[in-house]
Formats: structure tokens, sequence, C-alpha cells
């Protein structure tokens, strides 16, 4: 375990945040397309709404990249 | 002017893309940004200049642009009237009516300061024009986007959070804040009389805990908005020094996506904690009464 913990070069840290920020995103979109498809006629304020979403959730991202050590 | 004038300026803005061709290897951006000289005891980075530049360029363009405002708009001024009106109907049904006007001379300038900030980082000559650093021995940027340096968005988020500030205390005064903040939330009609005692305690609790989060947010404000900018130097840095002719052009623009998305961001975040405490009067009222007349039409309809 150790042996296989040694071999893995690069910043984890930054690798863990922005693994997560992807996905957080990624969830955001999928809901905002379904939210959508099931009322087009809201797709101005659904689109603010996600974006605003989508920002909170990649700044931890920058947390963990620009943050720690 | 004569024709020759014009092809000119063309050829050397154009020119300042040479040195990006010099360099031979590519090393990425630091963070920090180089300071170039010190007004007595503080250092001015090469960024703090580039955003002098560019504030000063746009208020001479604004102004240029709109003249005197005439009841019958120019070109120029309908168009800085259509980019102020959009601001206007995107925030002020989060910020509610009472603080929409009050809070517009800052939401329009944040978003319009942040956004040409963000896409004078893709001016020719930004990030191309090097000169020697004799402490890194390397060839470092002279010009350098205004909020790819931590001073610049840390400043714009603590204006925003004394701005935050004012207005809660103005419009909706401290009694209101801290019981938004602290105040029980329960319905003392529907809950027996030692849970509702107890829900004090718990939503003292709760308040400690929102007074880090708003402690937090100026952290998170410029953070993001210093992470954005500065990761997309140092990735337009990157493919430039990969591939020179063309790799960088998708990267353009996603620069200008990213610019303009984090622009909004911001000035929808600062407008979403104003309307978080501002917005919730006319929110209360409608519910009350709409629960009042939902019970009083429902009474004669059962019987």
């Amino acid at each position: 375990m150790i042996t296989i913990l040694a071999e893995i070069t690069g910043s984890i840290q930054g690798a863990l945040g922005c693994l997560a920020a992807a996905i957080g995103v990624g969830l955001i979109g999928t809901k905002a397309v379904e939210a959508v498809g099931r009322n087009p006629g809201a797709s101005g304020k659904i689109l603010v709404q996600s974006i605003i979403g989508m920002a909170l959730a990649e700044a931890v991202a920058f947390y963990a990249l620009f943050l720690g050590r | 002017m004569s024709r020759v004038t014009p092809l000119a300026l063309l050829f050397s803005f154009l020119a300042t893309g040479l040195p990006a061709f010099a360099a031979g290897e590519s090393h990425s951006v630091s963070p920090a940004a180089k300071a170039l000289f010190s007004l007595g005891p503080l250092p001015v980075t090469n960024s703090m200049v580039t955003s002098w530049v560019v504030a000063f360029v746009l208020i001479v363009a604004i102004r240029l642009a709109v003249g005197r405002p005439k009841l019958v708009p120019s070109r120029g001024q309908s168009m800085v009237e259509s980019l102020v009106e959009g601001i206007l109907d995107l925030t002020s049904p989060i910020v509610g009516s009472k603080v929409a006007r009050a809070t517009f001379p800052l939401l329009v300038g944040l978003f319009i300061y942040i956004l040409i900030q963000n896409w004078s980082g893709l001016f020719p000559g930004v990030g191309t024009i090097k000169h020697f650093d004799r402490e890194s021995g390397q060839w470092e940027e002279l010009i350098r986007p205004g909020n790819a340096d931590m001073n610049g968005t840390i400043a714009l988020s603590l204006v925003s959070f004394v701005a935050w500030l004012y207005f809660i205390l103005r419009y909706a005064g401290p009694g209101a804040v801290l019981y938004d903040i602290f105040g029980n939330k329960a319905d003392k009609k529907e809950i027996p009389a030692v849970i509702y005692y107890f829900m004090f305690l718990v939503f003292f609790a709760v308040g400690i805990i929102e007074l880090i989060s708003i402690a937090f947010r100026p952290v998170s404000l410029s953070f993001r908005l210093f992470g954005n900018v500065f990761g997309g130097e140092n990735l337009l840095h990157a493919m430039s020094g990969l591939q020179k002719w063309g790799l960088p052009i998708p990267f353009y623009f996603l620069e200008l996506l990213i610019g303009f998305v984090q622009a909004l961001v911001f000035t929808l975040l600062v407008s979403v904690y104003i309307g978080l405490i501002c917005n919730h009067g006319d929110g209360h009222e409608e519910a009350a009464h709409g629960d009042d007349h939902g019970k009083a039409k429902a009474a004669p309809a059962h019987h």
C-alpha cells in the first residue's frame, strides 16, 4: 500500500479538488438541462441560477489549488 | 490622417506579439505579480498599472460614447443604455425593489470593471511584451491583466464587503440583520413552548456558523476571480509555448467566455448577498397575504 501511495506523483491535493469541482459542475449542468427540458420558457432564469451554482462549485477547485501549501 | 498611419498602427500593434516567438522555453507565470516601482512604502505591480490604464481607457471611452446624454439617444448612448438596462433587469429581482436603484451603481460598476479587466488579458501585448528580470534570470512579462494579481481581486472583494455592510445597515437596519442571522424563526403558534424557547439556543448556534460563512465571503470572491483569471493567463502562456500557430485560438475563446462569466458571477453574488437580507420584506408580506387569502377562500368553500 505504501509503495502504491509513493508512486503517485504530482499534487493529489489539486487533483482531488479539481475532481470534485468537475463532478459538481457536471451535476449542476445535468439538472439545468433537465429543468429547461421540462419548462423551456424558464431557460433564462435557469441559466442565471446554474451559472451562479457552477461558479460556486468551481471556486472550491481554486481553494484547493491556491489556498493549500 | 493619412492612409499610412492606421496601417502603421495596426502593424506595430500586431508586432507586439513577436516576442512570444523569441523565448524558446515556456515557463509558467508566477502567481505573484512583479513590482515595477514603489510609491513610498507600497510596491506597485505591473497588474496595478494595467488596471489603472484599463480603468482610464474605460472612463474615457464611455464618456466619449455617451457625450452629453440626449433624449433621442445617439448610437453610443443607446449601446451604453442597453448594457445598463440589461444589468438592471438582471439584478433588480435579486436585490429587491427597495434597494434596486441604490445598489445599481455598485453592481454595474463591478460588472463592467471586472469584465473589461478580464478581457484586457486578451489584447496583443499583454503577456507577450517581456523584460529581462535580473532576479529570476528569465524574460518576465511586462503587462499583466489587472485581476491576475491578488491585490486587485482582494481590493474588489473588500470594497464589495464594505458596500454590502453599508447597504444592509442603511436599508434593512441592524435589527433586521440581527434577526436574519440570529433570530428565532420558529412559529410560536405551531410548536410547544418548551421547544420554542430551546430553539433560541439552536438559532444562536446557527447564527455563529453563519457569521463564519459571511466572514469567508470576501475570501471566496477574491480567490474565485483570481484563480479564474490567473489560470487563464497561465493556460494561454502554456498553450502559446507549446504551439504558437493555432493552438491558442480555442483557448482565447474560452478566456473570453470565462472573463464574461466571472464578471457576471461576481456581480450576481454581490447582489445575492445584499438581496438575502434586503429582499425579505416583500417575500414575507406576500407569503402572509397569500396564506390569509388562501384560508379565507378555503373556509367558505369547505362549507
